[in-house]
């Protein structure tokens, strides 16, 4: 049976889908960064308001902005974030397969059938992207059907499936598996969500260090800008993790999006990916249960959650309790084929 | 005096700016040439596959084939001397089958991976993949030409080709078949 019957299919217009969705990107990207120095300013604010209580908040302001005092917790931020992230990006590859029993493809190993053709629809997919480098390849040793990629750049990049997922797709399925997640690879998405992650953790503990200071920190004031000035850092603590939270949310189902449209660029057809995704759906809503369990026994899922080809959250499996996961990191399936030129009948 | 150095900083970045069109141009134009030797390394590639897994194949195919006409040979002769009671003929039959298996099954455990279809299965999967990527490197081809076309010939950066026309402006043939190729294979069809 052809899952696709329900569906109109369209051809897609990729060129436009990945231009709308850099642009989202810039924006979000441009959000944070202002949001990081924000947060960075209002620390100084903070600490001069205490330093020099005698002129009112305006005046310290206007002296942070025109450098007449120097930012000194904008600076130290933006230093913990470089140091953080240079750590992270050199961490990373082995942080992705953390948990799983999984296997090396190489293409002079002894390799089955289905691995071969593994190997090979990627290394198609290598030449029609114009990649320089093939990404390793990766089996994890698990039912469920799903896929993801990772590594700052091309040269570190890898590609991880699962063994249900290459035992489950025909080849034209599995080519567009791996057009998807060699999208991700050459649209750099791996280095994005990381930056911002790490963006995220830094501002929020800077926020938390700022909160528990004005708390505790027994340097309140009594004159009238203070007041409100702690208020509005209160007020922060609580609306800032909620915001990141979208942002982030925002910007990984655009990357989703994009690696979508950079898959139909690479195949020229929509079809495969469309009934890729359809089958993995199904496959996760019939057996929830097992996979509920699987993903759960599986140590440190939530590192590969984001990056997964299809959320299990979305199938109503929630590997990870977390608040977070009542969000999904993708978008839902009708849209996504909706954005590929499938609409349901 | 401010002037003077604003004027500078302006000369500056609109230098840095010219220079970057220019080293993206360049960029564009590799990209272009080397995936047209792409292609030449798909058909390369193609011609090697091809010539050593048909070597291979027809080897253990044929050694496949012989084997399965003598085990067929063997049964029906094995079956008529059931039907005429002819014992000896009938259990020499049988018996020469055995063999026959023992020895594939001695090649097999010798070469696992040799069994025929595994090997027709493989085959194919060389096939697809082979085919497969030359058209990949065609359309990479095509998509890299498309990309320098659109940049060279959009707003501002004309104006840098402009001014380096030896060196920025090439003109690339999108890889396509010739007019009659086209025809004949629109009207194609597979003849059963």
């Amino acid at each position: 049976m052809n899952d696709l019957d329900q569906f109109h299919i369209k051809a897609t217009d990729w060129r436009t889908q990945l231009q709308r969705n850099e642009r989202r990107t810039r924006v979000v990207i441009i959000a944070f960064l202002v949001i990081y120095l924000l947060v960075g300013f209002v620390i100084d604010l903070f600490l001069y308001h205490n330093w020099f209580s005698q002129y009112p908040i305006l005046v310290i302001v206007k002296a942070v902005v025109t450098f007449q005092l120097i930012p000194y917790a904008t600076i130290t931020m933006l230093g913990v974030a470089i140091i953080a992230l240079l750590i992270t990006f050199s961490m990373y590859d082995k942080i992705m397969l953390l948990g799983t029993d999984y296997k090396e493809i190489k293409p002079e190993g002894q390799n089955s059938i289905e691995e071969q053709q593994l190997y090979n629809v990627i290394e198609e997919m290598k030449v029609a992207a114009g990649l320089q480098f093939i990404p390793r390849v990766f089996v994890i040793e698990a039912d469920y059907m799903n896929a993801f990629a990772s590594g700052y750049s091309e040269k570190s990049a890898m590609v991880a499936i699962t063994r249900g997922l290459l035992q489950k797709l025909d080849r034209s399925e599995l080519q567009a598996v791996m057009a998807h997640e060699l999208s991700h690879i050459r649209h750099h998405d791996i280095k994005l969500t990381l930056m911002a992650s790490v963006l995220s953790n830094i501002m929020l503990i800077a926020v938390d260090i700022l909160f528990y200071n004005v708390l505790f920190g027994g340097r309140r004031r009594q004159d009238g800008g203070g007041n409100q000035f702690i208020i509005f850092i209160i007020i922060l603590r609580y609306v800032l993790p909620l915001v990141t939270m979208l942002l982030m949310l925002y910007l990984s189902r655009t990357r989703e999006y994009m690696a979508d449209a950079g898959c139909v660029e690479l195949m020229r057809d929509n079809q495969p990916l469309a009934r890729a995704l359809l089958k993995i759906d199904q496959d996760h809503q019939m057996n929830q249960q097992a996979y509920q369990q699987e993903y759960g026994n599986t140590a440190h899922e939530d590192v590969r959650r984001a990056a997964y080809l299809y959320d299990p959250t979305s199938a109503g499996i929630r590997p990870i309790k977390s608040f977070l996961s009542m969000f999904s990191t993708h978008p839902d399936l009708e849209s996504r084929l909706k954005a590929i030129g499938i609409n349901r009948k | 005096m401010l002037i003077l150095t604003i004027l500078i900083v302006i000369v500056i970045l609109l230098a840095i700016w010219v220079v970057g069109i220019y080293n993206k141009l360049i960029a564009m134009i590799e990209t272009v040439n080397n995936n047209n030797k792409q292609i030449d390394i798909q058909l390369d590639r193609r011609y090697k596959v091809f010539e050593s897994l048909i070597n291979v194949v027809k080897k253990y195919m044929d050694y496949e084939q012989t084997t399965l006409k003598d085990v067929v040979a063997l049964r029906s002769q094995a079956i008529s001397a059931a039907e005429k009671g002819d014992e000896k003929t009938r259990i020499a039959a049988e018996n020469g089958i055995s063999k026959i298996a023992s020895n594939i099954n001695l090649v097999f455990e010798n070469y696992p991976d040799l069994k025929a279809n595994q090997n027709v299965l493989q085959l194919q999967e060389e096939i697809v993949n082979t085919e497969n990527k030359l058209a990949y490197a065609k359309q990479a081809f095509n998509d890299s030409i498309e990309r320098y076309n659109a940049t060279k010939k959009s707003f501002f950066e004309s104006f840098i080709v402009g001014l380096f026309q030896a060196k920025l402006d090439k003109t690339f043939v999108y890889w396509n078949l010739p007019e009659e190729t086209i025809k004949e294979r629109e009207d194609y069809t597979v003849k059963l």
